[in-house]
């Protein structure tokens, strides 16, 4: 080695090339940053692949307003009940998915349906649920029917002229829900239209 | 919770559609259940909503049980101690441990010792 002293030279200084550029940082679900910006925000993650399963919550602010509506006016929230509290639902809907998967299983069956959950419920004790969630039930699922019959099939031009390709470009009723492995709603469109003789035509101006 | 309650909160609710917490990110956590294939819409559902009362149920339970001391607020012992006396929440006792001071620990560790010495 030469006289000088200082040297920038990486090698010289015992450490690699490659740890110097830095490569690549991961941040672990671990760090207080990854956990509260997952937490917090309702979209998904970009970072998916990062986190453990373990700590998937409901976003804070959400389980924050149902607890403060909850509570009397006046009551207030520490923070550290919050963020239990956010744990705590992780941890009742995987206990209640699990009993349900479980019963799913001894009865040979794939899908989880909704007897399913409203029996885990009862069985773990929690059946002063099952009356109120029925009609839960029983509401969504009319307005969930009563949108699709608001939104019908879009036709650009007057009937008993053919319809073409194009007019079914138009959009699906907002109410189908699609998502991977739940059952779908599949509607099944026409490229013909029979004039039926004798049927008025109808005019939509 | 009584049960005539619920059905109150039930009829108060005016667009029952509507759903205050993620579907997406309830099945999420669902799915991160091990054995499980595929979730109905009504399941999904049902667990969503169930997890709003259930958030309802624990932080009132909870708040009333309050330690007395400063009823205003709900903190994070209020929680530990509706785990632990009310057999809905039980199941809670793993992930809600009661939070003692260090000193005390110690404390309950030496009469420990002492007691084995005398056996």
């Amino acid at each position: 080695m030469d006289g000088d002293s200082s040297t920038t030279d990486t090698t010289q200084l015992g450490i690699t090339g490659e740890y110097m550029t830095g490569g690549t940082y991961v941040l672990q679900a671990q760090d207080d940053d990854g956990d509260e910006s997952f937490n917090d925000h309702e979209d998904g993650n970009g970072g998916k692949d990062h986190f453990r399963e373990q700590d998937i919550y409901l976003p804070i602010a959400n389980v924050a307003r149902i607890m403060k509506n909850a509570i009397p006016q006046t009551g207030k929230i520490a923070k550290d009940a919050k963020e239990c509290v956010q744990e705590c639902v992780s941890e009742f809907i995987s206990f209640i998915t699990s009993e349900a998967s479980e019963r799913c299983h001894q009865e040979k069956r794939k899908t989880i349906n909704g007897e399913d959950i409203l029996f885990a419920m009862s069985t773990l004790g929690f059946d002063m649920y099952v009356e109120p969630l029925k009609l839960y039930l029983q509401k969504f699922r009319e307005a969930m029917k009563g949108e699709k019959g608001i939104n019908p099939v879009t036709v650009s031009e007057g009937l008993g002229e053919e319809l073409t390709d194009d007019s079914f470009t138009g959009q699906l009723p907002a109410g189908l829900i699609t998502a991977d492995g739940q059952q779908q709603n599949v509607m099944v469109y026409t490229t013909s239209y029979q004039q039926i003789p004798g049927v008025q035509q109808i005019q939509f101006s | 919770m009584s049960e005539r309650n619920m059905e109150e909160k039930v009829e108060q609710a005016t667009n029952s559609k509507n759903v205050s917490l993620p579907m997406s990110r309830v099945r999420l956590i669902m799915k991160s259940s091990p054995d499980v294939s595929c979730i109905n819409q009504d399941a999904l559902f049902l667990t969503t909503k169930a997890t709003e009362l259930f958030v309802q149920h624990l932080a009132l339970s909870s708040y009333k049980n309050g330690s007395g001391k400063e009823t205003n607020t709900l903190s994070y012992s209020d929680l530990a101690n509706a785990a632990e006396e009310t057999e809905t929440f039980q199941f809670l006792t793993d992930i809600l441990p009661k939070k003692i001071l260090a000193r005390d620990y110690l404390k309950s560790l030496e009469e420990m010792e002492k007691d084995d010495d005398n056996l």
